[in-house]
């Protein structure tokens, strides 16, 4: 190798790594930039949901904790009244008690204003004298119950909630409730989780709190973190400030996060950075493999075909008198040529490559941030409905008690049974009506200024439940919460028996409850409320799609709710659960991603975002950078110091090689070097240095493509393992995406071919070496399952992957039935031809260029077609012949020819002499024919001919010679055989001169006449036929 | 042959080195500033270990934080000292632990007072602080008024009953004259309340919570751990605190602790430090 080759080299690795670097960096940066702003973005707009969010789970806390109290205070406050009213109250142990019993609470007492228990159900740890329970005393200065005083001290199993009622001046009536279910409720419907558990921000980020008094993790998605110090996780205290975005590690993962202070919480919106780096490392990485790729083919060729150069000029030149020297510029014009179009082809790639794997990541996280949001919307969506069902039992749980309580006073006092008293009654029970009927079913008394109704006894009427309650039948009724009709309010009604003094049954108390709340919660959980609030990136929107007529049940434009989805450009393909691609609605074309419920299609349909804008000035950047270093390699490898070439005279340049790689001239004119046909088939690897340049590096290319297609194996084989079910790439292959000709199926195929390529070759590769070893009808077998197996895996690939991209499989199958009518209907030879013109390429049979014999047809291939060969004979005829009549064929693509003649000579010339001339000539001949490469020899005696001995003799020749060679050999023979008087021995007719024949007699012709009659009269009675017969055997 | 092999070893290592590099791009780079202290000795620091923000010690990780962890560290560190020890103080036990030498300097919410100047040195004040008193609201108290007659609660050993009793007597509120007090000061009548003393915050805010004291007053800086939605702070403040970093009367070490501290309050970290654990 020269020193200028050398530094070249040097100089192009440097290239090469220095560019790799650039790229890598610069790719990596824009990438990361990309998905930060984009994940900042995200941050920001979940973080500045967060307040309404938090707000309305506070609103629902209030409302709970309200809800909760108002039943406690109904509960004290019906004993004050059965003390104002006299339903039998009495200060005692026992009263209490039964109060307690009935009230279902935990603890009954009279107490005095100054704190001292009169009565009480049970003892109580707290002394109410203490400043602890003022909040108790107000009831004496307005006479309403108090609100709650709530007490906890783990350490003496203390959690009380208290309430009081005035009874009189100096006494109240206080309960203890213990808040257990409260507080449930309250981290049902109001806790951080229950806000923030269903965010998700990016792919897998969430949203976690940590409070702002003592950093203790109020909520965590990883459980055991919550109630733990936030700083020994290693969140940074100094990155706890409002708008404040950083990188945080906690508990060794890095996230990127957002955060935000609300009264006492700070709220981290947290972006797990594999979330980032897994879409951005493969994005980056197949990019630079398929740069890598470009510039090693490009290097490496330039590096082969200047050393090759190199070599060839380098053989010593002392003896060789025909060759020239000739100086050339410092520009290499053919390398330049080649390397220019690998280049051109190259940097083509590139920025496919880098388009496709923007496209690729920005569709499939758009995909996976809008399949989440969805997901969420259908979730909030169902918790609005659930907690819609969740009230309802509450109402009813809640005033069941107080209607019972209604009955106990009534059965206590029946005189109370009147318009004022049930006013006042409803008042301190907190009910919006208390309405009596009689044992008949007849109202007797309301609270209300209602009419007389009386209970139907139509079982289809609402009111015949509570004639049920008359019959004994039912202890109890909760009527589902009604709309009114010409109000349009929602009434709900409770009842249960009255008794007389006897415990007969003798009429029914209802109470009428008007669930305001639920009103609001009803219309929150109206899709048009829930739709409105949800928003994806900076435009995206949510709408829904009514399931029974396909009409817009909620859109952003009010004017297309109620109206047909098909007016408005959707189709049905796009109505179904877990669509994910493009649509286009109104003329406007969105990527949306779809879930159902039992009623309605939901949609969250976003423009094109960020990531898909930027696809077009990142690839133009990966463009660039690639075109400079493609240019900088180009230069280096086309200019150089001026150099020697060396024209051929004679002399072989192959010499030393073992003749496996050929010249061949291509129909265009142009010579290319290929293998020989026979090293085709032979697995043994050439030897590396006898490889042209072209070869290495198709060499060097196959080892990059297999190293990709292992590498997507592996990711693919080892998915799970890899990468998070949430991630990207997890999407992609999980091929919940819709089928058709998108990104997400081309992914998918490329994939899946790499992934049957690998197992092919494995297999492949183990037949062969299990055919190694075992005979030759096991190494058959093996050969062919090693053939089955790639065709069927290739039938089989072009198959899914046909249905990866959307082809319906039956019409599929269909097709090829009709297929098989159309073959017997008579295009049978045409697909006969085409697939047998696929087999000639798939076994590689032969090339073009190839010298092949078919049928008597000698010549060199021109052009393999998918339905004709074409072969040129020495003539320059062209046969053609349709691929199915392609067989016997004969492949002499090879280095060298032999051709033999066969000379005769007669029976009686000695053998000795004719070979001893031979052993003089041949030499001489092999030196005036220059066609011939090596001998004549003289290979023996053939066969003894009826009037000859026959000679061989055989020489080397270039397969295009042999024609012309054999006629000019056999030339030489016989000038040779003639110089030596040696015959060649021919067939000779013996002409004769023609004789004077003498005329027969008349005499003569007369006995010869009758010479014939007597013999056939001494014959007769002989059978003719028999007799030839037996003359025969 | 001899050269074909090393020429074909060559290639094979550019390939490497360039497919090493693609990879090189898949993995992103971390640094890690792991920076060594230097100096030599350890300092034993007094710190809290119940009050977050200040002095906290997480027993799962065994480990303090907060902003007198902090200022510790800094200081240390700026004094040259190559490690820290941090021995948990308590508001009872702080003061002898610094006299008998277990600690060498006490950082621990230990404000600045003429009682403590006769027995420690101690730096320009790192925190300035309320005392204040806490309520619950179920109390119905809004006034200080409110509390005539009722039961303050304080922690023993910090100097929150004398500043009160001296705050309450400046309002006059009270005369400021005992009544009555048992052995160990721990339950002491006034004329118009009555003063206990607790041994610890957490039992500070159980009786509180169970009633048996109408108020408890405290540091401004540990309120924050004590309080939640049911309770709230009068609008009286008892008396400005200042911590500072106390250390042994004219010990070696009184002169670097103070400069060091005058340091870290001149250029900025300190308030940097406060603003963090804000």
């Amino acid at each position: 190798m020269s020193r200028t080759l050398k530094i070249k080299i040097v100089l192009l690795i440097v290239v090469a790594v220095a560019s790799m670097a650039v790229m890598g960096v610069l790719l990596s940066t824009m990438q990361t930039n990309l998905y930060l702003d984009n994940y900042t973005e995200e941050i920001q707009e979940e973080l500045a949901d967060l307040p309404d969010r938090i707000g309305s789970a506070d609103a629902s806390v209030a409302e709970t904790t309200r809800s909760f109290d108002e039943t406690c205070q109904t509960l004290v406050g019906s004993i004050g009244f059965m003390a104002h009213n006299n339903a039998g109250f009495k200060a005692t142990n026992a009263k209490m008690r039964e109060y307690k019993d009935l009230l279902d609470v935990d603890n009954v007492l009279v107490v005095t204003k100054g704190g001292k228990i009169v009565a009480q159900a049970q003892d109580t740890l707290a002394d109410f004298s203490s400043s602890r329970f003022n909040q108790l005393r107000t009831v004496f200065d307005d006479g309403k119950p108090s609100e709650a005083v709530e007490i906890e001290v783990p350490d003496k199993d203390w959690l009380m909630r208290y309430y009081a009622a005035q009874i009189d001046d100096n006494t109240m009536a206080v309960i203890e409730k213990d808040p257990t279910e409260l507080r449930e409720l309250i981290a049902d419907a109001g806790s951080t989780a229950s806000v923030v558990e269903d965010i998700t921000v990016g792919q897998s980020g969430f949203i976690f709190s940590i409070s702002s008094r003592d950093y203790l993790v109020e909520y965590y998605p990883d459980a055991s973190l919550i109630n733990t110090d936030a700083l020994v996780h290693g969140v940074p205290v100094e990155d706890l400030e409002e708008g404040n975005l950083s990188w945080m590690n906690i508990d060794g993962q890095r996230y990127y996060c957002g955060v935000t202070q609300i009264d006492n919480m700070y709220y981290v919106a947290a972006i797990p950075e594999s979330d980032m780096t897994s879409a951005r490392n493969i994005t980056v990485g197949i990019i630079l493999f398929a740069f890598l790729a470009v510039m090693l083919v490009v290097i490496m060729y330039g590096i082969f075909a200047m050393r090759e150069d190199e070599r060839e000029n380098s053989v010593s030149t002392e003896t060789d008198e025909e060759l020239q020297e000739v100086r050339t510029s410092h520009f290499n014009r053919p390398l330049a040529r080649k390397a220019a179009v690998l280049s051109l082809v190259g940097f083509i790639l590139i920025l496919v490559v880098s388009f496709y794997m923007q496209t690729l990541f920005a569709l499939s996280s758009e995909s996976v941030a809008n399949n989440e949001r969805i997901k969420e919307t259908v979730a909030s969506m169902e918790t609005s409905l659930d907690r819609v069902e969740t009230l309802n039992d509450q109402y009813g749980e809640r005033y069941l008690p107080t209607c019972r309580i209604a009955a106990y006073i009534l059965d206590q006092n029946p005189s109370l049974e009147n318009h004022e008293s049930l006013v006042k009654l409803a008042d301190v029970l907190q009910t919006e009506n208390i309405l009596v009927y009689d044992a008949s079913g007849t109202m007797t008394a309301t609270s209300s200024a209602i009419v007389t109704e009386h209970l139907s006894d139509d079982p289809d009427d609402p009111s015949y439940d509570f004639t049920l309650l008359l019959h004994g039948e039912v202890d109890s009724v909760v009527q589902d919460p009604q709309t009114d009709e010409n109000s349009g309010e929602i009434w709900q009604y409770i009842g249960v028996p009255l008794h007389d003094a006897s415990g007969k049954v003798d009429g029914i108390v209802q109470v009428a409850v008007r669930p305001a709340f639920l009103e609001s919660l009803l219309e929150t959980a109206q899709i048009d409320t829930v739709l409105e609030g949800v928003k994806s990136g900076s435009d995206g929107f949510a709408f829904a799609v009514n399931r029974d007529d396909d009409t817009f049940a909620y859109y952003p434009d009010p004017l297309l709710i109620g109206e047909s989805v098909f007016d408005f450009g959707m189709t049905e393909r796009e109505l179904k659960d877990g669509y994910c691609d493009y649509l286009t609605i109104d003329g406007t074309t969105y990527y949306a991603s779809s879930a159902e419920t039992d009623n309605y299609y939901f949609y969250i349909a976003t423009t094109e975002d960020e990531l898909m804008d930027e696809r077009v000035p990142l690839t133009l950047v990966v463009g660039a950078v690639a075109l400079v270093c493609l240019l900088i390699v180009f230069f280096l490898l086309s200019f150089g110091p001026k150099r020697k070439i060396r024209i051929y005279g004679a002399g072989d340049p192959d010499a030393g090689g073992s003749g496996r790689i050929i010249d061949v001239e291509l129909p265009g004119g142009r010579t290319v070097r290929t293998d020989s046909a026979a090293s085709r088939w032979l697995n043994s690897s050439f030897a590396w240095n006898e490889r042209t340049a072209w070869q290495k590096t198709s060499s060097i290319l196959r080892w990059v493509l297999g190293i990709f297609v292992v590498f997507v194996f592996i990711l693919v084989i080892f998915q799970d393992q890899i990468f998070a079910s949430d991630s990207i790439f997890a999407y992609i292959l999980g091929g919940n995406w819709e089928h058709g000709l998108n990104i997400f199926a081309i992914t998918a195929c490329i994939m899946f071919i790499c992934v049957a390529v690998t197992l092919v070759v494995v297999i492949e590769w183990l037949l062969s070496l299990l055919g190694g070893v075992l005979n030759a009808r096991g190494e058959t077998i093996c050969r062919l399952l090693r053939s089955f197996i790639k065709y069927a895996t290739a039938i089989g690939m072009i198959y899914y992957c046909l249905v990866l991209i959307g082809i319906d499989t039956t019409t599929l199958l269909a097709s090829a039935g009709i297929l098989s009518i159309a073959i017997s209907l008579g295009a049978r030879e045409l697909v006969g031809d085409i697939i047998s013109g696929l087999f000639i390429i798939f076994e590689g049979e032969f090339r073009v260029g190839d010298i092949i014999k078919v049928d008597d047809w000698r010549g060199t291939v021109m052009e393999i077609g998918i339905r004709t060969i074409k072969i040129e004979d020495a003539a320059q005829n062209i046969k053609i012949i349709r691929n199915s009549d392609v067989n016997d064929v004969i492949n002499m693509t090879k280095k060298y020819s032999y051709l033999s003649i066969e000379v005769g000579i007669d029976y009686d010339e000695s053998i000795e002499r004719v070979e001893n001339i031979l052993a003089e000539e041949l030499p001489k001949i092999g030196e005036r024919l220059p066609a011939i490469i090596k001998g004549p020899y003289y290979r023996g005696v053939v066969a003894f001919e009826d009037s000859a001995v026959m000679l061989r003799i055989a020489v080397q020749c270039e397969e295009k010679d042999r024609p012309q060679l054999e006629r000019d050999l056999n030339r030489e023979m016989k000038l040779l055989f003639d110089d030596h008087e040696i015959d060649i021995p021919f067939p000779q007719i013996v002409v004769n001169t023609p004789t004077e024949h003498t005329k027969a007699t008349e005499y003569e012709k007369y006995r010869a006449e009758l010479f014939n009659e007597e013999q056939k009269e001494a014959s007769k009675g002989f059978d003719e036929n028999e007799r030839t017969s037996n003359d025969d055997d | 042959m001899v050269r074909t092999r090393r020429w074909r070893a060559a290639l094979v290592a550019c390939v490497v080195l360039l497919f090493c590099l693609a990879l090189a791009g898949l993995v992103g780079c971390g640094a890690d500033d792991g920076s060594a202290s230097s100096g030599t000795g350890t300092l034993r620091v007094g710190v809290r270990a119940n009050v977050s923000g200040f002095g906290y010690y997480n027993e799962e990780a065994g480990k303090y934080s907060g902003l007198e962890i902090d200022i510790a560290d800094e200081m240390a560190s700026r004094m040259g000292y190559a490690d820290v020890e941090f021995i948990t103080a308590t508001p009872e036990t702080r003061k002898e632990q610094l006299l008998n030498g277990e600690v060498d300097c006490i950082i621990a919410c230990y404000s600045i007072a003429d009682t403590r100047l006769e027995n420690f040195d101690f730096s320009p004040a790192y925190y300035e602080d309320v005392s204040v008193i806490m309520v619950e609201d179920s109390s119905l108290f809004d006034d200080i008024e409110d509390l005539k007659g009722g039961t303050f609660g304080t922690v023993a050993g910090s100097n929150a009953a004398a500043q009160l009793t001296e705050r309450l007597a400046e309002i006059g509120f009270t005369s400021g004259e005992p009544i009555k007090a048992n052995e160990d000061n721990s339950d002491v009548l006034f004329d118009n309340f009555h003063l206990v003393q607790l041994t610890s915050y957490q039992d500070l805010s159980d009786a509180l919570e169970e009633g048996t004291i109408d108020a408890a007053c405290m540091d401004g800086a540990i309120s924050y751990t004590f309080m939640n939605d049911e309770r709230h702070l009068l609008d009286f403040q008892i008396a400005t605190q200042e911590y500072g970093v106390a250390t042994q009367k004219d010990s070696a070490l009184s002169e670097p602790v103070s400069e060091t501290i005058q340091g870290m309050l001149d250029d900025g970290t300190i308030a940097w430090l406060i603003d963090k654990w804000d």
